[in-house]
């Protein structure tokens, strides 16, 4: 994968991060994969408060559609987060400001995902400063299917 | 449906109330939270350590949702969501979410549950905000 290595919150150390004006419309980035454990939905349960049974009783979720627990949407979500942040170019001065996310699929226990991305869209925001970038995006299992996917929008520091 | 909640009552599609607004209680954002979330989501830990991730106050809000005077909904999938991050939060805030029914449309396997929730800080300022789209259980025939 070409390209500057990592729009997170900050740069790799060593690495100053990229501006607005270093990201392209079209550039496209994979992340490395991850194996989604039993550890990672009781820790986002501890966390976050959500102990819906569809992320905790497994004799519950037996006799439901999914047949066993299944991560929480926002889990992955975050989990994808994570995985973008290693397999895109850090901005040097980026935030999330919006996104538009589906939930499409289950994430099971000991499911590997990994995350596709694409630059959408640059334009002119509210704050001269900073222009805004809106990357797709999708959350993809080992068997390709993708099980989430959906657009963030982050606000990028320009050049001065 | 005004009964006092316990751990067995649940919120079923025919008992969601449109446009009844339902305040959770509050969570204060430490670093052990912030510890927690970056450890877990593998993300880069930001630079300023009194930066809250964008992504943790939303997943804290989906708890705190259950804490409020109402059964639990009984969600069978969360389908999906638009949200705004309106300003940055820092350690040492508190924060709670508002939130109340849209719109609510009955399907086959149950019913979609609009819901517009608001993040709000100590200082009643909208930190995030957005709309989520929730498939929601019947009750069962008796």
């Amino acid at each position: 994968m070409a390209g500057p290595p990592v729009l997170s919150y900050g740069p790799v150390e060593g690495h100053p991060g990229v501006f607005f004006e270093d990201l392209a419309v079209g550039q496209e980035f994979t992340s490395p994969g991850r194996t989604v454990t039993e550890t990672d939905i009781v820790i986002f349960a501890g966390l976050s408060g959500d102990y819906n049974v569809l992320h905790t009783d497994a004799e519950h979720m037996k006799s439901s559609i999914f047949g066993e627990r299944i991560a929480h949407g926002l889990l992955g979500l975050s989990i994808e987060h994570g995985l973008a942040s290693r397999g895109e170019p850090a901005a040097a001065h980026g935030v999330l400001s919006g996104l538009k996310w589906k939930f499409k699929g289950p994430i099971k226990i000991g499911d590997t995902i990994h995350v596709r991305s694409r630059i959408a869209a640059k334009k002119d925001g509210p704050d001269p400063r900073c222009g805004l970038v809106t990357v797709e995006r999708e959350l993809v299992n080992q068997l390709g299917e993708v099980v989430q996917e959906g657009e963030t929008e982050h606000a990028v520091e320009r050049r001065r | 449906m005004r009964e006092i909640p316990t751990a067995t009552a649940q919120c079923f599609f025919e008992d969601v109330e449109v446009n009844v607004p339902l305040k959770t209680p509050g969570v204060t954002l430490t670093r052990a939270h912030v510890a927690l979330f970056t450890g877990l989501t593998g993300e880069v830990a930001p630079a300023d350590p009194d930066t809250v991730p964008s992504l943790l106050p939303l997943s804290l809000s989906s708890g705190l949702g259950w804490r409020v005077p109402r059964p639990p909904l009984v969600v069978l999938a969360f389908m999906g969501f638009e949200w705004r991050f309106l300003a940055p939060l820092r350690i040492g805030d508190t924060i709670h979410s508002l939130s109340r029914t849209l719109t609510k449309r009955s399907m086959r396997e149950g019913g979609v549950v609009i819901e517009e929730r608001k993040v709000i800080n100590q200082r009643d300022e909208t930190v995030q905000e957005g709309k989520l789209t929730l498939l929601v259980a019947r009750r069962p025939a008796a």
